[in-house]
C-alpha cells in the first residue's frame, strides 16, 4: 500500500513537471496582437510554453494594469507598454531592466530604429523594453484626387504651386482647402479636405502635435522649459480650429480615431493625419472603399512618434519564460513574418526587406515617416499631461475658449506638471 | 416533558422569552450577511477616508506622509471641478425630472392596460437590461453625424443634420436623453409596482361622491403613492449623480467640459493624474453631499406627508 501510495505521488510530481508552462500577457485589441497570435503555435512548438493572452481595448488597459503591477506577484508575466506609460512605469520602478538578459544572451539593440529605441526600449540608459511595434502619425491622402490632371491644373491656378504629395505645412493646409467641396452641386459639402478627431484628451492631444510640429513648433525646450503657448502653437491651434469649422465633417468635435477612419474610409474625406498603422484598413474591402486609391506620406515638419514597448513587470511570476517570449517575438524571423502578415515594424531592416517590399511596397515609406518623426513629451505624468491639456486644446478648437488663453492655461499645466517630476 | 416544563412558567413573560429568542435568532441569521456588508461597504469607505488624508499616489503607493486635509483643499481649488458639480447637479435634475414625468405617465397608462401587459413590461424592461457601456456604443454609432442613423432618418423628413455629441450645447441634452432612454423604465416599473398595490376602497368611495379622474388623482393616488415616489426620486437621484458609463464611452466629459460628470471626473483624478488621495477625498465629499442631500429629501418628504 505504501508503495503503491508513493508511487502515486511521483506520478503526479512527474506530470507536474510534464505538464506545459503558460505565460500570461495583456495586449491591446490592434492588427499586432492578431498576427502575433496567429503566430503563437511556432512559439509552443519551439519551447512548450504556452502562452494565454487577454486582449482588451486601449481604454481599459491602464486600469487593469496598474493594480497588478503593484503587487509583488501580478497575473502578467509580460506586459506591453504604451509609450504614454512608459516615464510613469519606470519612474514607480514597476519594470524590471533587461540589460543583462539582453547582454548575456546577444540581443542586437542596433537592430532597432533609434528613435523607436528612444521612445519604447530605453530610459536614462537602462533598457526596459524591446521595441514591440510603431504607431507614428502620417499623411494617409488620397492619391487618385492628387494625380487628377484637372485638379492638378486648378491647384496650380489656385495657389500658383504644383499639386504633389505635400512637403510643405502650407502645401498641406492648400490641399485641405482645395479639396473641401460640394461635388454633386446641391449645396452641401461633401467632401472634406481633412478629418479631425477633436475628441478632448488623448485623441486631440495625438491629432493636435502634428500641427504643433508642421507649424515648427515643439512642446518644451531641450531643458524641459514648457513652450506650449509659443506663437507656433497658437498658430497650430488657429490651423486646427479652422479645419475643424472649414474643412472637416460636421461631428468632428467628438470625433475619435474610429470616427475619422470611418469618414476616410467612406470616401468623404481628401487626407487623414492618423497612425500608419491604420494605413492597412484602407486596403481592406470589409472596412474600405477606397481600396487602392490611398497613399502615406510623412507629416511635413515631422509627425508624432508613437510605440509599444514589450516588458517584462517586476511582478511578473515567470520572468525567465517570458523573456523566452520576448526573444522569439523579437526575433528577425518572427518580427519579418508580422510584417508580411501588416504588422508595424520595429527593427530597421525588415523596412527595406527584399520579401516585405514586394508583398508591401509602402514599407520604405514608413521607414522614411520614422525617421522624421518628433517625440511627444515622456515623463512621468504624460497621461495627466494629455488629459489636462487636451482639455484645454479642445475647448480652443470648439471655441469655446480663445486659442491663446487655452494654451496659456495649457502651458501652465504642463509647467506645473514638470515641476512635479522634478523636470524644471 | 417539555409541556411540564413550561408550565411553570407564566404565559406573559413566556411570551416574551420566545420574542427575545426570534430576536436572537433573527440577529443570529442575520449576522453573516450584516458582517459581509459592513466588511464591503464600511472596510472601503474608511478605506478611503484614511486614503484621503495621505498622500498616497500610484508612483508611490504608501501611506507614508500624512496631509491632514492638505489633498481637500486642493480638490476644492481646482476650477474645473467646480465645472463638473454644475454639469452634474445639471444632469440629476434634468433626468430625474423628465424621467420622473414620463416614467410617472407611462406607469398611470399601464396600470389601467389589461391585455398584453407582459407584453409591454418586456419592451419596457429592454433598454435596462442592455449593460450602460453597451448602450454607449450603440448611441455613439446611431448618432454619427454622417454616417448614423438618426441624422438620416430626420434627414428623410428634411429636418438639417444635427451635431449630437459635437456641439457643446446639444451634447449634454444628447446624454440626458440617452441616460433617459436607458434608465426611464427603472422609474416606471417601480412606480407601476406602487400602482398596482395601492388599495381600490378610496377610489370606489370618490366616484360614488361623483369626483373626477382629475381629483382621484390629486387627492388620491399622490398622496398615497408619496412613500413610492420618494423612493423612486431617492434611487434614482443617487444613480444619477453617480453616472459614469455613458459619458466615459460616449463623450469623454467633452466638447470642452460640457458632459463632464463629477464621477468621471474623479475617475480620472485617480487613473489619468494617479492621485489616489486626492480622488478619495473627492469620493469623500461626494459621499458626503448625496449623504445630506438623502437625509433633506427624505425629512422634506415626510413632512409633507
Amino acid at each position: 500500500m505504501k508503495r503503491l501510495l508513493l508511487a502515486g505521488a511521483m506520478l503526479v510530481a512527474g506530470m507536474g513537471i510534464a505538464k506545459a508552462e503558460t505565460i500570461r500577457l495583456l495586449m491591446e485589441t490592434v492588427p499586432d496582437t492578431r498576427y502575433i497570435q496567429e503566430l503563437l503555435p511556432e512559439f509552443k512548438a519551439q519551447t512548450g510554453i504556452d502562452v494565454e493572452m487577454e486582449v482588451i481595448s486601449y481604454i481599459d488597459m491602464h486600469t487593469k494594469l496598474v493594480p497588478q503591477l503593484i503587487a509583488s506577484e501580478g497575473s502578467y508575466d509580460a506586459i506591453v507598454v504604451d509609450f504614454y506609460w512608459v516615464g510613469e512605469f519606470t519612474k514607480a520602478g514597476w519594470l524590471m531592466p533587461i540589460d543583462d538578459l539582453v547582454k548575456r544572451d546577444g540581443i542586437d539593440l542596433g537592430a532597432y530604429v533609434p528613435k523607436l529605441l528612444d521612445l519604447v526600449g530605453q530610459v536614462e540608459g537602462v533598457t526596459y523594453m524591446l521595441p514591440f511595434y510603431n504607431y507614428s502619425m502620417a499623411v494617409i491622402y488620397r492619391k487618385d484626387l492628387l494625380e487628377d490632371s484637372a485638379n492638378q491644373a486648378a491647384f496650380k491656378e489656385k495657389y500658383g504651386m504644383d499639386l504633389r504629395v505635400p512637403e510643405t505645412w502650407d502645401e498641406y493646409m492648400n490641399q485641405v482647402d482645395f479639396f473641401t467641396r460640394d461635388t454633386d452641386g446641391d449645396g452641401k459639402r461633401d467632401l472634406f479636405g481633412t478629418v479631425i478627431q477633436a475628441q478632448r484628451g488623448d485623441c486631440i492631444s495625438m491629432q493636435w502635435a502634428n500641427y504643433l510640429y508642421g507649424n515648427g513648433g515643439s512642446y518644451h525646450d531641450d531643458k524641459w522649459n514648457p513652450l506650449m503657448d509659443s506663437p507656433e502653437a497658437i498658430q497650430a491651434m488657429k490651423d486646427y480650429r479652422l479645419h475643424l469649422t472649414n474643412n472637416s465633417p460636421p461631428g468632428s468635435e467628438s470625433f475619435c480615431f474610429d470616427e475619422a477612419f470611418n469618414v476616410m474610409a467612406q470616401g468623404k474625406s481628401y487626407s487623414l493625419l492618423t497612425f500608419n498603422i491604420m494605413y492597412a484598413g484602407f486596403e481592406d474591402p470589409e472596412s474600405s472603399k477606397v481600396i487602392g486609391k490611398v497613399g502615406i506620406a510623412p507629416n511635413p515638419g515631422g509627425g508624432l512618434n508613437g510605440g509599444w514597448g514589450w516588458a517584462i513587470p517586476n511582478s511578473s511570476p515567470n520572468k525567465e519564460a517570458a523573456w523566452k517570449f520576448l526573444k522569439w517575438v523579437e526575433s528577425y524571423e518572427v518580427a519579418k513574418k508580422r510584417a508580411l502578415l501588416g504588422g508595424a515594424p520595429t527593427q530597421t531592416k525588415i523596412f527595406t526587406d527584399p520579401d516585405i517590399v514586394s508583398a508591401r511596397p509602402y514599407y520604405p515609406t514608413l521607414q522614411k515617416i520614422l525617421e522624421g518623426v518628433k517625440d511627444f513629451p515622456v515623463f512621468t505624468y504624460t497621461t495627466q499631461f494629455v488629459e489636462a491639456t487636451g482639455l484645454e486644446l479642445n475647448l480652443a478648437a470648439t471655441g469655446q475658449k480663445d486659442p491663446a488663453e487655452a494654451l496659456k492655461d495649457a502651458n501652465a499645466a504642463f509647467r506645473k506638471l514638470l515641476k512635479k517630476d522634478g523636470k524644471i | 416533558m417539555a409541556a411540564v416544563a413550561d408550565g411553570g412558567i407564566p404565559p406573559r413573560k413566556r411570551q416574551r422569552s420566545i420574542a427575545a429568542q426570534d430576536r436572537l435568532f433573527g440577529l443570529l441569521v442575520a449576522a453573516p450577511g450584516l458582517g459581509a456588508l459592513l466588511l464591503v461597504i464600511l472596510f472601503p469607505i474608511l478605506f478611503a477616508i484614511f486614503t484621503s488624508f495621505h498622500d498616497y499616489t500610484l508612483i508611490h503607493p504608501n501611506f507614508e506622509t500624512f496631509v491632514a486635509t492638505e489633498k481637500y483643499a486642493e480638490a476644492v481649488g481646482e476650477k474645473y471641478l467646480h465645472t463638473a458639480v454644475w454639469v452634474t447637479i445639471k444632469f440629476v435634475i434634468a433626468t430625474v425630472v423628465i424621467e420622473f414625468v414620463i416614467g410617472f405617465t407611462v406607469a398611470l397608462m399601464l396600470n389601467t392596460v389589461q391585455r398584453f401587459k407582459t407584453i409591454y413590461y418586456f419592451i419596457l424592461l429592454m433598454p435596462l437590461l442592455i449593460n450602460p457601456v453597451v448602450v454607449g456604443l450603440i448611441w455613439r454609432m446611431l448618432l454619427h453625424t454622417e454616417l448614423g442613423i438618426v441624422n438620416y432618418g430626420i434627414g428623410l423628413v428634411g429636418i438639417p443634420a444635427v451635431n449630437w455629441l459635437g456641439d457643446a450645447d446639444i451634447a449634454f441634452w444628447t446624454v440626458v436623453m440617452v441616460d433617459i432612454w436607458h434608465q426611464i423604465s427603472f422609474m416606471a416599473i417601480l412606480l407601476l409596482a406602487g400602482l398596482a398595490a395601492l388599495p381600490r376602497e378610496p377610489y370606489e368611495a370618490a366616484r360614488m361622491d361623483g369626483a373626477s379622474a382629475l381629483r382621484c388623482f390629486i387627492h388620491i393616488t399622490l398622496p398615497l403613492m408619496r412613500p413610492v415616489i420618494t423612493v423612486a426620486l431617492l434611487l434614482r437621484m443617487i444613480f444619477a449623480i453617480k453616472t459614469f458609463d455613458i459619458v466615459y464611452i460616449m463623450t469623454k466629459g467633452g466638447p470642452g467640459t460640457a458632459t463632464d460628470l463629477i464621477s468621471y471626473y474623479i475617475y480620472r483624478a485617480a487613473f489619468f493624474g494617479l492621485d489616489v488621495s486626492k480622488a478619495s477625498a473627492m469620493s469623500v465629499l461626494l459621499l458626503l453631499a448625496v449623504l445630506g442631500l438623502t437625509v433633506f429629501l427624505y425629512r422634506y418628504m415626510k413632512s409633507m406627508a
